[in-house]
C-alpha cells in the first residue's frame, strides 16, 4: 500500500509537470481582482466576500482548490480548449496504468504498440532490457519516450495464469488517436470512448457504429450486445454526453438536468431523430468520470444499457472556462448535474449492475464473458480470476 | 567352389537391384527403376502431381494478385474519398470565413456587448478551431497511408464530423441572419 501511494504521488507530480497546466504558487502575477469578480458572477456557490478577499497570489492554487475542488487556473498560454480532441504525439501510442502490483500498458488502436501486438492487460516488465521494478514513473516515461522513428523493445507479461513473458519491438511514430476506437476482444468488437469532445465524439461514434454494422450486421435473435467501453473516459463536454445518450433513448426521454448558481434547473430531453437500438453493455471503472458518468447514468436509469465494471469516479458537476484579461483562464464549477431520476453521482459514482474485481476490470475477455451473461440474464461463468487485490487497481494513467 | 563364385556375383546384383527398386519416381530409380517407373504409369502420376502443384501455386499467385489489386482499389477509392472530403471541407472553410465577416459586421452593428453577438462569436471561434483540427486530421490520414480498415474507420469518422460541423455552420448562419434582420 505504501508503495502504491508513492507511485500515485510521483505520477501526479508528472501529470502536473507534463501537461504544463499546473501553476506554481507565487510564480508570476495572478489577476486576483478579476478572479474574485468571475467567482462572484459565475461560481456555483460564490464564496463569501471575506474568503474572496483572503485569496492570495502566493497560495492561489491551494486556496482555489479549497473553494472548488474542480477549479483550475491556467496561466497565459497554457490553456487548451476542451473542444479539441487530443493532439498527435510521438510515441508508441499507449497509455501506462500505474497499479499497486505493477505497470500495465493500454494501447491505442492503430498506435505502434497495438501494431506490434500489445494488447490490454499486458504487464510491463522491461524496457530495452531494463527491469521496470522500482523505477520511478518519471524515469519510466523517460525510457519509453524517444524521437520519431526510433524503436523500443518491451518485455511484457500477457494476462493469463500460465502466460510467459514476450518481447515486442515497436517504433515510436507520430500518432493521433481515433476519437472513437474499435478494438477487438475475444472476437467481439468493443467501441471505446476515452473523451467526450464537443461536436466530434457523437459523429465519430455514429460513424463507428455504421462501420461495425457494415462489417457484420446483427442478427435479430440473440444479437451480441454493443459493448461501449468507458473505463478510461475521464469526461469532457457535457452536452456531447447528453447528445450521445439521446442517440440511444426514445424522443422525450429525460437525459438529465442542470442547476446553476441561480438555483434554476433545466431539464434536457432526448430529441427525435435517428436512434440506435442495439442492446448495450457499458464498461465503467474508477477512471470513468464526469460527462461519461452522466452518459452512463442516463442509459442505466432508462434501462437502456447494463453496466459492468467498478463504481465510477463520482463527479456530477460542470465547469466553465473564463478567459481573463492577461490571457490566463480560470476554470470553475458553475453547475450541478442531476441524473434523470433526480439524483447526483457526486462522490458516490455510478454503481454497475455487475461489479467485478479490480483485476477483472483490466481483462477484456473476462469482462466480455460477464457482459454476455448479463445481457442474457444469466449468472456469469467466467474463467477463474487472477489475484484480485482489494485496493484500488488503477492509481494513475499516463499517455506516451 | 563354383556355387560359391555364383553367390559372389549374384549377391551384389541382388543388393544393387534391390537398392534401385525403392522408388517409382523416374528421376530417382536409376536406369532400371526409371524404366519400371515409365512402364507402370508412375511417371504420368508424377507429372500430374507436378502439374497440380503448379496449378495450386498459380491459384495462390492469382489470389495474392487479387488481394493486391483489391488493396490498390481500396486505397484508390479511399484516396478519392479523402480528396472529395478535402474539397467539401475547403468549401465549408470558405463558407465559415464568409460567416466570420458577417459576424464581424453584426458586431459593429449591434455593439460588442450584445450577448447574442458574443454567443455567435464564441461558437464561431469554436467552429473555426474544429475546422483547423479537421484539416490537420485529413493531412495525417493521407500521411499515414490509406488502405487498411483503421484508415477507413478514421476517414468515416472525419466525414461524419465534417457533416456535424456543417450543421453547426448552418445553425450559426441562421442565427446571424436572424440577428441581421
Amino acid at each position: 500500500m505504501k508503495r502504491g501511494l508513492t507511485v500515485l504521488a510521483c505520477a501526479i507530480a508528472i501529470a502536473i509537470a507534463g501537461t504544463a497546466w499546473g501553476h506554481e504558487d507565487g510564480e508570476g502575477s495572478v489577476p486576483l481582482d478579476e478572479i474574485r469578480q468571475v467567482m462572484r458572477e459565475h461560481a456555483l456557490h460564490p464564496p463569501a466576500e471575506s474568503v474572496l478577499e483572503g485569496l492570495s497570489a502566493a497560495n492561489f492554487e491551494r486556496e482555489l482548490r479549497a473553494l472548488d475542488p474542480h477549479a483550475r487556473y491556467f496561466p497565459a498560454g497554457t490553456w487548451r480548449s476542451p473542444m479539441l480532441s487530443r493532439d498527435a504525439w510521438v510515441g508508441i501510442g499507449a497509455g501506462l496504468v500505474f497499479q499497486q502490483d505493477g505497470v500495465m500498458l493500454l494501447p491505442y488502436q492503430g498506435g505502434g504498440a497495438a501494431l506490434a501486438g500489445v494488447v490490454e492487460g499486458m504487464w510491463l516488465l522491461e524496457v530495452d532490457g531494463l527491469s521496470v521494478t522500482g523505477v520511478a514513473p518519471a524515469e519510466l516515461l523517460r525510457l519509453l519516450r524517444g524521437t520519431e522513428g526510433s524503436t523500443v523493445t518491451l518485455t511484457l507479461l500477457p494476462p493469463g495464469l500460465n502466460a510467459a513473458p514476450v518481447r515486442l519491438t515497436m517504433v515510436r511514430e507520430r500518432f493521433r488517436p481515433l476519437d472513437v476506437e474499435l478494438v477487438d476482444a475475444s472476437g467481439q468488437r468493443i467501441v471505446r470512448v476515452r473523451d467526450f469532445v464537443g461536436g466530434l465524439t457523437r459523429p465519430a461514434l455514429l460513424a463507428t457504429l455504421d462501420f461495425v454494422l457494415a462489417a457484420s450486421p446483427p442478427s435479430a435473435e440473440g444479437a451480441a450486445p454493443l459493448i461501449l467501453d468507458l473505463r478510461d473516459s475521464g469526461g469532457g463536454d457535457l452536452y456531447e454526453a447528453l447528445d450521445m445518450a439521446a442517440l440511444f433513448l426514445p424522443a422525450g426521454a429525460v437525459l438529465g438536468s442542470m442547476q446553476g448558481p441561480d438555483g434554476r434547473s433545466t431539464v434536457f430531453h432526448a430529441p427525435p431523430g435517428g436512434k440506435v437500438d442495439f442492446p448495450m453493455v457499458l464498461w465503467v471503472g474508477p477512471e470513468t468520470a464526469s460527462a461519461a458518468e452522466v452518459f452512463a447514468g442516463a442509459l442505466q436509469y432508462h434501462g437502456r444499457a447494463k453496466i459492468v465494471g467498478r463504481p465510477t469516479f463520482g463527479k456530477c458537476s460542470s465547469q466553465r472556462d473564463v478567459g481573463l484579461s492577461d490571457g490566463s483562464v480560470l476554470r470553475l464549477t458553475n453547475r450541478m448535474v442531476w441524473l434523470p431520476g433526480g439524483e447526483s453521482c457526486a462522490d458516490v459514482g455510478i454503481q454497475p449492475d455487475r461489479v467485478v474485481g479490480t483485476a477483472m476490470l483490466r481483462d477484456p475477455s473476462r469482462l466480455l464473458a460477464v457482459s454476455m451473461a448479463l445481457r442474457h440474464g444469466r449468472g456469469a461463468k467466467v474463467p477463474p480470476p487472477r489475484a484480485e487485490p482489494d485496493a484500488p487497481a488503477a492509481l494513475h494513467q499516463e499517455m506516451f | 567352389m563354383k556355387a560359391c563364385r555364383r553367390m559372389v556375383i549374384t549377391l551384389p546384383m541382388v543388393l544393387w537391384l534391390g537398392g534401385c527398386a525403392t522408388s517409382t519416381d523416374p528421376r530417382e530409380g536409376g536406369l532400371l527403376g526409371g524404366i519400371q517407373g515409365l512402364g507402370s504409369g508412375a511417371y504420368d502420376a508424377r507429372v500430374q502431381e507436378r502439374e497440380a502443384r503448379l496449378e495450386a501455386l498459380r491459384r495462390t499467385q492469382q489470389e495474392l494478385e487479387g488481394e493486391r489489386s483489391d488493396l490498390e482499389t481500396r486505397r484508390a477509392e479511399q484516396t478519392r474519398q479523402v480528396a472529395a472530403e478535402r474539397a467539401r471541407l475547403q468549401r465549408l472553410d470558405g463558407d465559415v470565413a464568409s460567416l466570420d465577416r458577417e459576424v464581424a459586421a453584426l458586431s459593429a452593428q449591434h455593439g460588442r456587448g450584445d450577448q447574442r453577438v458574443r454567443e455567435l462569436q464564441s461558437r464561431l471561434a469554436a467552429l473555426k478551431q474544429q475546422m483547423g483540427r479537421q484539416q490537420s486530421a485529413l493531412d495525417a490520414l493521407e500521411g499515414d497511408g490509406l488502405g487498411d480498415s483503421d484508415a477507413d474507420l478514421r476517414r468515416r469518422q472525419l466525414e461524419q464530423q465534417r457533416q456535424a460541423l456543417q450543421q453547426e455552420y448552418e445553425l450559426l448562419m441562421q442565427l446571424s441572419l436572424e440577428l441581421a434582420r
